[in-house]
């Protein structure tokens, strides 16, 4: 941007992580930092596209093209390479409320349409996001910024991940009275027990946690809405209710030797460990000296790789039903898409690292899980291939003859979210379409006046940035809603 | 879209499709490399079939107007009218020097006026010089549209052009300056309704194919411009998209990351554009103009050409700036007799076959053209033989390309007054000499031939005080020699990139925007000389001590917002003038430039060289390139990174 020729002088510096093998020993999120010249020249590789993508966050097939919160992403990469800093710091805080979040976690839809991608490695925004608010906190601009006048209306969010997270921002910046509800002991939802530790480190949602808690908003954790208060009670007590539970019931395997003992789903597992890490009570299940297999290729399951590879597992192997992607976008998949192509996450790189190879196993579907005793010892998967026909779904068939034994003593199903817990909604009166999500109209209302939704409970399992996305445009429709018709938040 | 402004790989897909299709590319005003004229082994071809003529005259040469099947004479563009262009001197590589005969890393200014144009009998002019340089291509005149473009089309169209192109405002590429593209210009839609009206009132609709352009993408775009009154169309933006743009408006950057708009050699390679993409393009775009016709009952195009009256107004558009809009005169349908024909269906008469060339000169020059043998000859000459000699060097280079003939072959001297734009576009191996005087425009866009002037023997007047000839001679020259005995009118040797010129005194504006060559003037500069000048030099006898320009010298009249002025002292160089002046001599018997010779060692020292800032410093990096043992090419391209980052540069910026 301000530097035209950026994008021809410099090269994508890869992402600054400590050597697979060292990160494994411990749980640590630490990455050896970046010099200052270096993101300044990352920064200039910003092309000033005349029609950038990287903000648009639009869904095509089914997938993210672009940021979902529209984060101003050429202006901060402009600022940064001129090395203002606080200015680039706050343009990002005016779209995204927890860069720190998407910073670290976030697959970053933004850099698969970033047209430099086109013919060249894109531009690094994640980590140029992540640099920004780390410095922003590192310099002390990140400080409370409570609302100058209250409104006199009160709030309820149900759930703290990261769409009621920002929800609860959003009404609370709006002047709202905020209080949210989570089940849990620690405020975060998914952010906290979903993410590992090395990939989000604990201490960045407790940091965020104090700033909203500076802010003004009430958190009250281990309240189960439904079980410890009664949805009545929170229509009565509140002005409007946010609901943002997640999608958090997984898919099952339906396979036999399900029942065995050491068959978990993947959330169990993960959950069971950072609370481990995190020094609360909680029945651990290790993987120490196991054979582990991973079912399912998508985050979770490398999630799971890189817990159980940290445990001390004696291998780890992970199945993946899909073909392997190719290395380059394939024909019907252009750009500015969401780049449907092989990458080697963090937990395929630490196994590669100790073992050699890639964990992932690709098109093998799970026939049947064999035990002794109770427990779990020997996996039987089975060769797939994908059926096309034209209009119609892809269908899978097992090729006969290909089937093979691997051995498992922990076998962990990462096979995705099917919806919301029922209850809940249920308890609100809320009607749920035909997979078991919230519905809620264009304004985030659900079928009960004055009760939203925002977030995986309503549009289904999905990125953190879609859920902050949601948790924005769902608070800007509760102030509405609240304040007759106007509203002082963004509508983006 | 010229090659220059976007990149060889993106021009040459643009033609490349184009011809598969049969329809037409255009050159845009940047010139064309010869050696895509050949067709290439698959079947395809490189060549476009419009080649345009802007007022930069970018390598417009006899060879290039000779490989045309079209020639466009670009009067504005759409999305900065009345602006000119210009190539910042960052994109001007050596290959695009070489096409536009500049020197690479200069930056060119397309002017915004044709310095030959002033009025409407120039580009009447214009347009027939241009068809007796090549007889078989149709002379198109772009035009913009604007409020009264319809009044100037009728003018163009009685100017005897085949061809009227209407430009609306949202084409080109990204490099007009913002404000140009925020805020100049009109929508298409605009310009082809009131020409259309306008032709068909006056009745001269049926003599010009009228075509439009300006951001057409749609097959709906094209039936809309049909029943407006157009029957040809251009495009470009889109295809370009086609190819691989990603609308990053950087075009004006030359950091195009496609490899469109850059002439970046590492840029270039990401260049992933495929010409079947464009052919796919045009293909759903003629599908789905074919589908509206169907729907409107038109079985053929020319049916629905000019029914604008087929056209309806959205009612349903809810915007408070839509609610004052009344398109009734956009879609006005005028009262015509049922004679009135809606289309192009009678030729222009260019007359082109009662011309001197095709009366005479060309039978006379008979064995030259078939035999390559020498022709010498005199005839009379008089005002009304305009264009003497053009159609002949156009039939030479048919043959003989772009080398033309050996020098000399074709000698035709002539007596008398000679018409306008006499020896226009002639090639290497014509040498016309004149004994008489000559009109306006004489050697417009030589190519390579010579051209001798003098007076008539039995003249009593002194030659170097007197006019001889018109204003714009030698604008746009390309490379030839011309000696002229006597004064010159305005605007001598203006866009002037090869030739080299003896002359004794010129009018005002000299040798603006000169890019190459070399111009001795040997008498009395107007004023303004050297404006926009960024390559060539040009001698200029210093006649301050005769009371010259005014007592201020040749100082005070210069324009030196881009020259310097040098006193003249390189040996090579001063042999050089010597040589141009000993021929001037030769030719033209002229006593003032043999008394010059005859003092010699004062002379020198009286010779003024006005040179260009940046071409200077170009041309010494060169020099200096060359000593430490590179080739030309190699030096051009490492004196070309040299300059490119030097903030000295000012041409073209």
């Amino acid at each position: 941007m301000g530097k035209p020729t950026g994008f021809m002088e410099f090269g994508r510096e890869p992402a600054h992580v400590r050597p697979p093998l060292e990160r494994v020993k411990d749980w640590a999120e630490t990455h050896p930092g970046y010099e200052e010249k270096t993101l300044r020249e990352q920064g200039a590789r910003c092309m000033d596209c005349g029609t950038p993508y990287c903000h648009t966050g639009a869904l095509v097939n089914g997938l993210a093209m672009g940021c979902p919160i529209h984060n101003l992403i050429p202006e901060w990469n402009d600022l940064v390479y001129r090395g203002q800093w606080r200015e680039a710091l706050i343009r990002l805080q005016k779209t995204n409320n927890f860069p720190e979040f998407t910073g670290r976690v976030c697959p970053a839809p933004c850099e698969g349409s970033c047209t430099l991608g086109i013919n060249q490695p894109a531009v690094t925004i994640k980590t140029i996001e992540n640099e920004i608010i780390e410095r922003g906190f590192l310099e002390g601009w990140v400080v409370p910024e409570p609302p100058l006048a209250r409104t006199g209306m009160k709030v309820a969010v149900v759930g703290s991940g990261p769409a009621g997270l920002s929800a609860a921002a959003q009404l609370n910046k709006a002047g709202h009275e905020v209080t949210v509800y989570e089940r849990d002991d620690r405020i975060g939802g998914l952010l906290v027990y979903g993410i590992p530790n090395m990939k989000l480190d604990k201490s960045v949602v407790e940091r965020r946690v104090k700033l909203l808690e500076a802010e003004g908003i009430h958190f009250v954790t281990g309240t189960a809405v439904g079980r410890d208060v009664e949805a009545e009670q929170l229509i009565k007590d509140f002005d409007a209710v946010v609901l943002a539970t997640g999608s958090t019931i997984p898919r099952d395997l339906n396979v036999e030797g399900r029942e065995l003992t050491g068959v978990h789903y993947a959330m169990d597992f993960l959950v069971a460990n950072t609370k481990a890490l995190l020094g609360q009570s909680a029945t651990h299940l290790s993987a120490a000296g196991k054979n582990v297999i991973v079912i399912g290729g998508g985050d979770t399951g490398t999630d799971c790789v890189g817990t159980a590879i940290r445990q001390g597992a004696k291998s780890v192997v992970q199945l993946e039903i899909l073909p392997k992607p190719p290395d380059t976008r394939a024909g019907d998949n252009p750009w500015p898409q969401w780049p449907k192509v092989y990458k080697l996450d963090y937990g395929q790189e630490e196994a590669a690292a100790l073992w050699g190879a890639d964990p992932r196993r690709y098109l093998l579907n799970t026939k049947r899980l064999i035990g002794e005793a109770g427990a779990v010892t020997t996996i039987e998967t089975v060769e797939i291939e994908w059926i096309h026909t034209p209009g119609g779904r892809p269908e899978m068939r097992e090729c006969p003859g290909t089937e093979k034994s691997l051995p498992a003593d922990l076998v962990l199903i990462a096979m995705g979210f099917v919806g919301p817990e029922p209850a809940l909604p249920t308890a609100f009166g809320c009607k749920l379409d035909h997979r078991g999500n919230i519905v809620h109209d264009d304004d985030f209302m659900t079928t009960t006046p004055g009760v939203f939704s925002a977030g995986d409970c309503s549009r289904g399992q999905s990125l953190v940035v879609w859920a902050i996305n949601e948790g924005r445009l769902a608070a800007r429709a509760v102030d509405r809603y609240l304040m007759f018709g106007e509203s002082v938040l963004p509508d983006y | 879209m010229s090659y220059g402004s976007i990149s060889r790989e993106a021009h040459e897909a643009l033609a490349i499709a184009m011809n598969r299709l049969g329809a037409k590319s255009n050159t845009g005003e940047g010139g064309e490399d010869p050696a895509r004229f050949e067709t290439l082994p698959n079947g395809d071809s490189l060549k476009s079939a419009i080649k345009q003529v802007a007022s930069g005259r970018f390598g417009v040469t006899s060879e290039y107007l000779v490989s045309a099947r079209e020639i466009q004479i670009k009067m504005a563009q759409g999305a900065k009218p009345g602006e000119g262009g210009q190539l910042p001197g960052h994109k001007v590589y050596p290959w695009i020097a070489k096409v536009r005969h500049s020197t690479p890393g200069v930056g060119l200014i397309s002017p915004p006026p044709h310095h030959d144009i002033y009025s409407i009998e120039d580009l009447a002019e214009l347009i027939h010089d241009l068809k007796n340089a090549n007889p078989d291509a149709r002379i198109s005149v772009k035009l913009v549209s604007e409020v009264g473009v319809g009044t100037i089309a009728a003018g163009v169209a009685k100017a005897h052009a085949d061809v009227i192109l209407i430009s609306g405002h949202d084409g080109g590429t990204g490099a007009s300056p913002l404000s140009s593209i925020k805020h100049a210009g009109l929508p298409w839609e605009l310009g082809i309704a009131e020409t259309n009206q306008v032709l068909l009132m006056n009745d001269l609709r049926s003599r010009v194919v009228v075509e439009v352009d300006g951001q057409m993408k749609t097959g709906r775009d094209v039936v809309i411009g049909a029943l407006l009154g157009a029957e040809e169309f251009g495009f470009s933006t889109a295809p370009l998209v086609t190819l691989g743009c990603v609308m990053m408006r950087a075009c004006h950057l030359n950091t195009c990351p496609v490899g469109i708009a850059t002439q970046d050699p590492e840029l270039r390679k990401r260049f992933n554009g495929d010409p079947q993409s464009v052919v796919n393009f045009m293909t759903y775009v003629a599908q789905e103009a074919r589908e509206y016709m169907a729907q409107l009952g038109f079985r053929t195009f020319e049916e629905m050409v000019g029914h604008s009256e087929r056209l309806e107004m959205r009612r349903a558009v809810d915007h408070w700036k839509a609610h004052n809009l009344d398109f009734s005169r956009i879609l006005f349908q005028p009262q015509l007799p049922k004679t009135t024909l809606r289309t192009c269906q009678i030729g222009q008469e260019h007359k082109l076959e009662m011309s001197l060339d095709s009366t005479t000169l060309i039978p006379l020059c008979e064995p030259a053209l078939a035999r390559g043998e020498r022709v010498e000859a005199e005839l009379p000459i008089r005002n009304v033989n305009r264009v003497v000699g053009t159609t002949l060097g156009s039939a030479v280079t048919r043959r003989y390309g772009g080398a033309g003939l050996p020098e000399d072959t074709i000698s035709l001297r002539f007596r008398g007054t000679a018409g306008q734009s006499f020896g226009a576009f002639i090639p290497k191996g014509v040498t016309l000499t004149l004994e008489g005087d000559a009109n306006d425009y004489l050697g417009k866009g030589l190519s390579g031939g010579k051209i001798v002037l003098f007076p008539p023997r039995e003249s009593t007047f002194v030659a170097e005080d007197n006019v001889i000839t018109g204003n714009v001679a030698f604008y746009g020259a390309t490379s030839g020699e011309a000696y002229i005995r006597g004064i010159a009118g305005e605007r001598f040797c203006v866009r002037n990139s090869g030739v080299n010129a003896v002359v004794e005194g010129v009018g005002d504006h000299g040798c603006e925007y000169m890019t190459g060559g070399r111009v001795v003037v040997i008498g009395k500069t107007g004023r303004n000389f050297a404006a926009g000048m960024s390559g060539g030099v040009a001698y200029v006898l210093d006649e301050s001590g005769e009371g010259g320009a005014a007592g201020g010298g040749f100082e005070r009249v210069c324009n030196k917002e881009m020259v310097q002025l040098f006193p003249l002292s390189d040996p090579e160089e001063v042999a050089e003038i010597r040589r141009l002046l000993e021929r001037h001599v030769e030719y033209t018997a002229s006593p003032r430039a043999k008394a010059l010779l005859d003092e010699w060692h004062t002379t020198v020292s009286r010779f003024i060289r006005v040179v260009p800032n940046d071409y200077r410093r170009v041309m010494e990096a060169q020099a200096r390139m060359r000593e430490k043992g590179l080739s030309q090419d190699e030096a051009e391209m490492a004196a070309f990174d040299e300059n490119v980052l030097d903030a000295r540069r000012v041409a073209g910026n």
